[in-house]
């Protein structure tokens, strides 16, 4: 536990009951709000006209933004996003850009509402700026959000918003990011909620002490700009909606889109089964130096229509893997929007209504001032995200119709290095300063019913995308080597995880090193889980070739295909750390791929024969992993396969013999509940199944589930992993698996750190009304 | 007499328009004749002949050229019958086109489509891995050769791909724009080896920068390069067996068309120009009516396509997306938008009227139909709210089934809102009148443009019918159906309008100020293609108009914007005066102070497009006056308005109506083709040309 700096509670946001914000308020800030029966008064055609028209403004305020912005953060990652709420700052419609964004900007506005609506006031013409994480808005402080108010008839109608990513904001490191910060006084100020606009006239003073603190002022200049442009087209749209059909049904039309939104999912809810689902994930390494392993556990609760997420027992606050409130609810968003919310309109407002956030003050994902929180998104809020998913999916793989909702988790971050160095190809020598995009093509997770996306991209930006190697060359004074996908780098499993992908650069066009921000995680501890059996994808990698011949190599007329071509001294990069790669040497990235889903022994061996020749996988691999074994013609040989698939379910079943025997039981009225177990209902009690050769492995009266578990070295999991967790951290990490003790199917699968607690056994995981 | 013929061949039609020079028109139309097209080009011009009353050889040889628009190799990419191709790459980044950037994922999705990430995928590779194969070779931005090619591996490589039984490669090598030795090495290669393997170079093909969309676009040439080799030369030698006098021209995306036998070797630019043939016959007419803004709206049974023309010309587009891939093809910018006239009507799950995306397509189509669709679609509440004649469509000729519409309705809309069949009707009409001015205002909003300063064009099967409405939802004052001779054959009409265009670039990419010697060798080197290109289409040209342009962008700025540059040689006023259009044309599109010119300016593509003016230019033939009231050819119950349900409402059969006729609506309009709504409080009149013009009352 970590004690806050006394007054800094105040600038901690959180979810709020309306009716009470509501009636805070002054009286000198009339809103706009409209009953329940004008609410259900509306007409179908009414509704989805304006509906429609709402989508259509956000939208247009959305472009506005994109193309206004002049960082390639924006522009090319699309990393941004804008929201349209209501009086109160709920969320009617948002963007499909960054989704984490959605669960931070309306804290920001309860806050506004709270702290700003008597002095200096909440007028019509006024916008607000704000980048402090604590407050909303953002997840960290390069996240600045501009927002307004929308006024008719002189009551506060709604609030319009756009929030982008900056490049820099000040603070120690290059673009804010300093890997060894200790708290939030070596990073970027930030900022609580100013008015920037006032009476339609954007304040000198108050622009002025915003871009003041950034190495690259005009940027910030003109994104400001462009945040304030989009909120006057969010604005002028909106009241011309609220002209051509009036602002009581307008309004009407917002409520109901949330309640809806919420309606819709807590009909999905109701229809899933109750009970409590764990996850448990990692930060290897919290800054420059570090060598410890950080935890989020979260354990999901589904009762009836409602969903709580609770966080207790995650680790303390630490270096800068740290997110606030605010990051935490805007990971379980990045999950919950996709997973649970793919086919409901993202009336935000209404889907946050169906959860609770339960997590204790200064931990990793709460954390509470002065942490540092420059990871927040890409580390903490991500892994929060990333385990929530994996709740959610454990819970969606009991309904046999939504198994299309289920996915083993995606890559696990945004493999993060800054470049920065002089450009001498011109005529005059120029400073550069980027980030690598090209991490984004992360891979995706397996599904039951389709293989994880290779390099699809992240999970929580939906229009993500990474730049052509040759803009990245004409920019940036490098040679690509390669950019490639990597086969073997998606878990295995019956359905493969997405593969990711890796990047060599060596410096060309510049005689000095190149300076390198590294910031990562996965390295030691797999984060892409996978799901019912299926193997974690690969762990990441950095390395620089010091001293490498690969100069000489080029002018020889060769290009190298890996590290090992190029001679020189290979230096493994840690997570967090600042270096340079000097012109003759090499960088290379090798970031994430998905998990699998399912036992990959029970993978279609014409689904590996595909992925031995699409090389998604190495037919090493695919004998190793999948026992599937190729002719020479690249088919399946069939009878080899068979062997060998028994030889190595029966390693498995050498490695951790199963005690006695156990019965089976008749599977014909078998409801599934993943991909290999399955319950019968016998004389009124629930058994638990294995779906391949009808053990039972429990019982509703039992706790406890009957699997063998096996311990073993990280290299089990398969050449995706790397064997080096001792490269970043103290904690010794292991291959976990359980399996059924009839037939040694996969149950579950991991890399996880020797202490890692699961509950792969515990029965209620798979039947809700067990005993626990 | 000499004649010029536009033949647009479609999935299921292939429609011709003849012009004379003495000023008059005839239109044909004949079934396509998949998987042969020429068979239905040849049909359709012998019935062209029969108008005349002509043998077809005595027309075709009075024929100053035949100007030729196909969805075939469109249709061969969007179906993926195409043959198996190799690609060639540098080494290290043969993967560009299987992580396509990450956005393949999502590219020409719609908005519904993009937030559900879980059902989106990646399985629209243009061709498996073992068929694109690296060769070890580089150069740098700078045209610098950094390894020298492997000639052996080369050979290697393309015999592995013949052993494979490829038949066709697409060499696409990193910054090949800048130096194409390597590329053009390749292309000698592979032809020691095998001199009719069809090869493709994206420095030829595209020569612009950025590998993923150079890749894909030399790829898709590739694959219809050869299809399209072997079906122009069949067709040509049979039109000259017919007697043909003049060339035989293909329509491109760009506009304009090119010779047959031009057209295989960028057998891509020919793949949209079924798509922009109707903004090209709008141009033509908005020409001939005084309209400098149009917004050409044509929706058919399953597409919405819309285009624009500001200040005359159509707006252009520097590439355009097939099957999820950036294409990289000069072409007249064409948005699909919504689904037309076979847009599914739904209930949610939350119990809301919901209008698309999903369509119910040509099979099974709309339930009214009658081929087994039970989905209720915009056509069918068309139907059911007597908009469309119970008669059928084109003059019976497409039988429609009332019941069949009111019980989708029923049970898919009417139902479940507790709504009548025709109020359940008259909403999703509404809902899709609503929606439609939604996305026509985003097409015209996100290319920098004001709706009201625009005429809207509304033409295909399914427009008419409710254009008026989505014009008024758009803040549009006119709207123009064309109608007259050609109204069936818009886009025939516009191909044989249309005239050569011809477009080369290349990149070079670099921060201003860009030496002008520098500029001024790319421009000279790409107006000597294009000059040679045109004389080698054998055609007199009245003129030959020659635009250079650059593509540029703020250096931390995405978007590009084409902005013209004058006539060489350049100095360094003139670059100056290129940026400075630059920095007023993104101020236009993007906002007032939107653009970083802190950061500089890069120029990146240079594109030289020629024109070459045909002496021949098809005038519409005029519609003899009428005068007094138009003929009512009868009256219907019209459920036109939400509130006041059926009322009884005039049709006027449009065969009758003779220029200068005014309509004061509410009024049906029916015509072989399509059905025209003139809603109350809105007044049609035909013009000298047979087209309707509708307008509110009063203005």
């Amino acid at each position: 536990m970590v004690m806050a700096v006394p007054g800094s509670e105040r600038f901690s946001s959180r979810p709020v009951d309306p009716a009470e914000l509501a009636a805070q308020l002054p009286e000198s800030l009339p809103v706009h709000t409209v009953t329940q029966e004008q609410i259900d008064a509306l007409d179908p055609l009414t509704y989805e006209v304006v509906r429609h028209r709402l989508w259509s403004v956000t939208d247009e305020m959305g472009e506005a933004l994109k193309r206004m912005s002049g960082s390639p953060i924006v522009t090319d990652a699309n990393d941004f996003d804008f929201a349209v709420s209501d009086e109160l700052g709920q969320e009617v419609q948002v963007g499909l850009y960054n989704t984490m964004l959605v669960g931070a900007v309306d804290l920001a506005i309860y806050w506004t509402l709270q702290h700003r609506a008597t002095n200096p006031g909440i007028a019509e013409g006024d916008m607000f700026l704000t980048n402090d994480p604590w407050v909303g808005g953002g997840l960290h402080q390069n996240d600045a959000m501009v927002y307004q108010p929308v006024f008719t008839d002189g009551k506060l109608f709604g609030w319009t918003s756009a929030i982008a990513h900056q490049p820099d904001l000040g603070g120690v490191g290059l673009g804010s990011f300093s890997p060894a910060a200790q708290d939030v006084f070596s990073e970027s100020l930030p900022t609580p909620p100013i008015k920037v606009v006032r009476d339609g006239v954007l304040q000198d003073d108050v622009a002025d002490v915003w871009v003041r603190r950034s190495r690259v002022p005009m940027m910030i200049g003109l994104d400001l700009r462009a945040k304030v442009g989009a909120n006057t087209v969010g604005r002028d749209r909106l009241l011309a909606v609220i002209e051509q059909y009036g602002a009581d049904t307008v309004k009407a039309v917002m409520k109901r889109m949330m309640a809806d939104a919420e309606s819709r999912l807590r009909g999905k809810l109701t229809d899933l089964p109750d009970g409590t689902w764990h996850a448990t994930g990692y930060q290897d390494q919290s800054h420059t130096g570090d060598r410890g392993l950080h935890k989020i556990t979260v354990a999901m609760t589904k009762s009836a229509n409602h969903l709580t997420f609770d966080f207790t027992g995650t680790d303390p606050q630490s270096g800068v893997v740290n997110c606030t409130y605010a990051g935490m609810r805007g990971g379980v968003m990045l999950a919950l929007l996709p997973i649970l919310a793919g086919d409901i309109p993202w009336s935000a407002g209404g889907l946050m209504r169906c959860f609770d956030l339960v997590a204790e003050e200064g931990t990793i994902n709460n954390a509470s001032f002065p942490a540092a929180v420059g990871r927040g998104p890409i580390g903490p809020a991500w892994l929060t995200g990333n385990l929530v998913a994996e709740c959610l999916s454990q819970m969606l793989d009991q309904a046999p119709d939504l198994d299309a909702h289920v996915q083993a988790t995606c890559c696990g971050t945004w493999d993060t290095a800054v470049i920065a160095g002089l450009d001498q190809r011109g005529a005059v020598p120029t400073p550069f300063l980027s980030i690598m995009m090209d991490p984004m093509a992360g891979g995706y997770g397996a599904q039951p019913q389709a293989d994880g996306m290779d390099t699809g991209g992240l999970f929580c930006i939906p229009l993500g995308r990474v730049p052509d190697v040759e803009m990245t060359e004409f920019l940036y004074p490098v040679l690509a080597l390669w950019r490639r996908e990597e086969p073997d780098s998606g878990g295995p499993g019956r359905r493969r995880g997405g593969v990711g992908a890796s990047l060599a650069i060596t410096p060309h066009g510049t005689s000095f090193p190149i300076g390198l921000v590294l910031a990562s995680n996965g390295k030691a501890v797999s984060q892409n889980n996978g799901l019912a059996g299926g193997y974690p994808g690969n762990t990441g990698v950095e390395w620089i070739a010091r001293d490498s011949e690969v100069d000489a190599m080029l002018g020889a007329g060769r290009l190298p295909a890996g590290l090992d071509e190029v001679g020189g001294t290979a230096e493994l990069q840690p997570c967090y750390g600042e270096t340079y790669v000097a012109p003759g040497e090499v960088f290379t990235m090798f970031w994430q791929g998905g998990g699998g889903y399912g036992d990959p022994l029970t993978r279609d061996p014409e689904d590996v024969v595909r992925d031995v020749r699409e090389e998604k996988v190495t037919a090493a691999t695919a004998e190793a992993a999948y026992g599937v074994v190729l002719d020479g013609s690249g088919a399946v040989d069939a009878q080899a396969t068979d062997t060998r698939r028994q030889e190595l379910k029966d390693a498995r079943r050498a490695r951790g013999p199963a005690d006695g025997t156990r019965e089976t039981i008749e599977l014909t009225d078998a409801r599934r509940l993943d991909d290999n177990l399955v319950a019968v209902t016998l004389d009124g009690v629930d058994q638990v199944a294995c779906r391949h050769c009808a053990s039972v492995l429990g019982s509703g009266a039992v706790g406890e589930l009957d699997l063998v578990r096996y311990e073993g070295p990280v290299t089990d999991a398969g050449p995706q992993v790397v064997d080096g967790a001792g490269d970043y951290v103290d904690g010794a990490v292991h291959f976990r698996q359980y399996c059924c003790p009839g037939c040694f199917t996969a149950i579950s699968t991991a890399v996880v750190p020797v202490d890692h607690v699961d509950d792969v056994t515990r029965t209620s995981r798979v039947l809700a009304d067990a005993r626990s | 007499m000499t004649y010029v013929i536009g033949v647009d061949v479609g999935g299921t039609f292939t429609d011709a328009v003849l012009d004379d020079d003495s000023g008059s028109v005839i239109a044909a139309k004949a079934p396509s004749t998949p998987p042969d097209y020429s068979r239905g080009v040849l049909d359709v011009l012998e019935l062209l002949a029969e108008q005349l009353g002509r043998p077809v050889e005595d027309m075709l040889a009075e024929t100053h050229h035949v100007a030729h628009g196909t969805t075939s190799s469109l249709n061969a990419l969007v179906m993926r019958r195409v043959p198996e191709v190799g690609f060639l790459t540098t080494k290290g980044h043969r993967d560009s086109i299987f992580i396509m950037n990450v956005e393949g994922r999502y590219l020409g999705r719609s908005p519904h489509e993009l937030q559900h990430v879980l059902a989106q995928d990646k399985d629209h590779h243009l061709l498996p891995k073992r068929h694109a194969l690296e060769v070890t070779e580089r150069v740098d931005r700078d045209g610098n050769v950094i390894v020298a090619l492997d000639e052996d591996e080369v050979r290697a490589q393309v015999r592995t791909l013949q052993d494979d039984g490829i038949r066709a490669i697409a060499v696409s090598l990193l910054w090949a724009f800048r130096n194409p030795v390597h590329e053009r090495r390749v292309r000698e290669l592979v032809a020691e080896i095998d001199p009719d393997i069809y090869v493709a170079l994206s420095s030829e093909v595209s020569p612009r920068i950025r590998e993923f969309a150079r890749n894909s676009t030399t790829i898709m040439s590739t694959q219809v390069g050869p299809g399209l080799r072997d079906y122009l030369t069949n067709l040509e030698t049979s039109l000259k067996e017919r007697g043909l006098a003049g060339p035989l021209l293909v329509m491109q995306s760009n506009g304009g068309a090119v010779a047959a036998s031009e057209a295989p070797a960028q057998a891509i630019s020919t793949v949209g120009s079924v798509l922009t043939g109707g903004v090209v016959g709008s141009s033509q007419l908005g020409r001939r009516l005084g309209h400098k803004n149009i917004i050409s709206t044509d929706v058919g049974g399953t597409t919405f396509l819309v285009g624009l023309i500001v200040d005359g010309e159509p707006e252009r587009d520097t590439t355009t997306v097939i099957n999820h891939h950036p294409i990289n093809v000069p072409t007249l910018r064409v948005h699909a938008i919504g689904s037309g006239g076979g847009a599914i009507a739904w209930v949610d799950a939350g119990g809301n009227l919901r209008i698309g995306p999903h369509s119910a397509q040509a099979d099974p189509g709309p339930a009214c139909y009658g081929q087994g669709g039970t989905e209720p679609t915009n056509t069918d509440a068309n139907l059911v709210l007597g908009i469309l004649p119970a008669t059928g469509l084109l003059g019976g000729r497409k039988a429609l089934d009332v019941e069949k519409a009111r019980e989708a309705i029923r049970v898919k809309v009417a139902e479940p809102l507790h709504l009548s069949i025709e109020d359940a009707a008259a909403a999703i009409h509404a809902a899709q009148n609503a929606q439609t001015g939604d996305l026509l205002r985003k097409s015209v909003v996100e290319a920098g443009h004001d709706p009201r300063e625009f005429v809207l064009y509304a033409f295909g099967g399914s427009g008419p019918a409710f254009c008026a409405k989505y014009a008024t939802h758009l803040g549009v004052a006119e709207v123009v159906v064309p109608l007259g001779p050609v109204a069936s054959a818009f886009s025939a009409y516009g191909l044989a309008a249309s005239d050569i265009a011809l477009a080369q670039e290349l990149s070079d990419p670099a921060q201003l100020p860009v030496d002008p010697v520098r500029a001024e060798k790319n421009f000279a080197q790409l107006e000597d293609q294009v000059r040679q290109g045109l004389d080698r289409q054998g055609l007199k040209f009245d003129r030959v108009e020659i635009v250079r342009e650059v593509d540029m962008r703020y250096a931390m700025q995405l978007a590009e914007v084409t902005v013209p540059v004058g006539d060489g040689p350049l100095d360094e006023n003139a670059m100056n005066a290129a940026a400075q259009r630059f920095e007023t044309k993104y101020a236009e599109l993007f906002g007032q102070g939107s653009g970083f010119s802190a950061a500089g300016i890069q120029a990146i593509t240079y594109r030289v497009r020629g024109r070459g003016v045909l002496p021949f230019s098809p005038e519409l033939p005029p519609l003899e006056t009428g005068d007094g009231e138009p003929p009512v050819s009868g009256r219907r119950p019209v459920y036109l308005e939400i509130g006041q349900g059926f009322v009884d409402t005039p049709i006027y059969d449009y065969a009758a109506l003779r220029a200068g006729h005014v309509i004061t609506g509410p009024a049906v309009v029916e015509v072989p083709t399509t059905t025209v709504v003139v809603p109350e409080g809105r007044t049609g009149t035909v013009d000298e040309l047979g087209n309707l013009h509708i307008v509110k009352n009063g203005a």
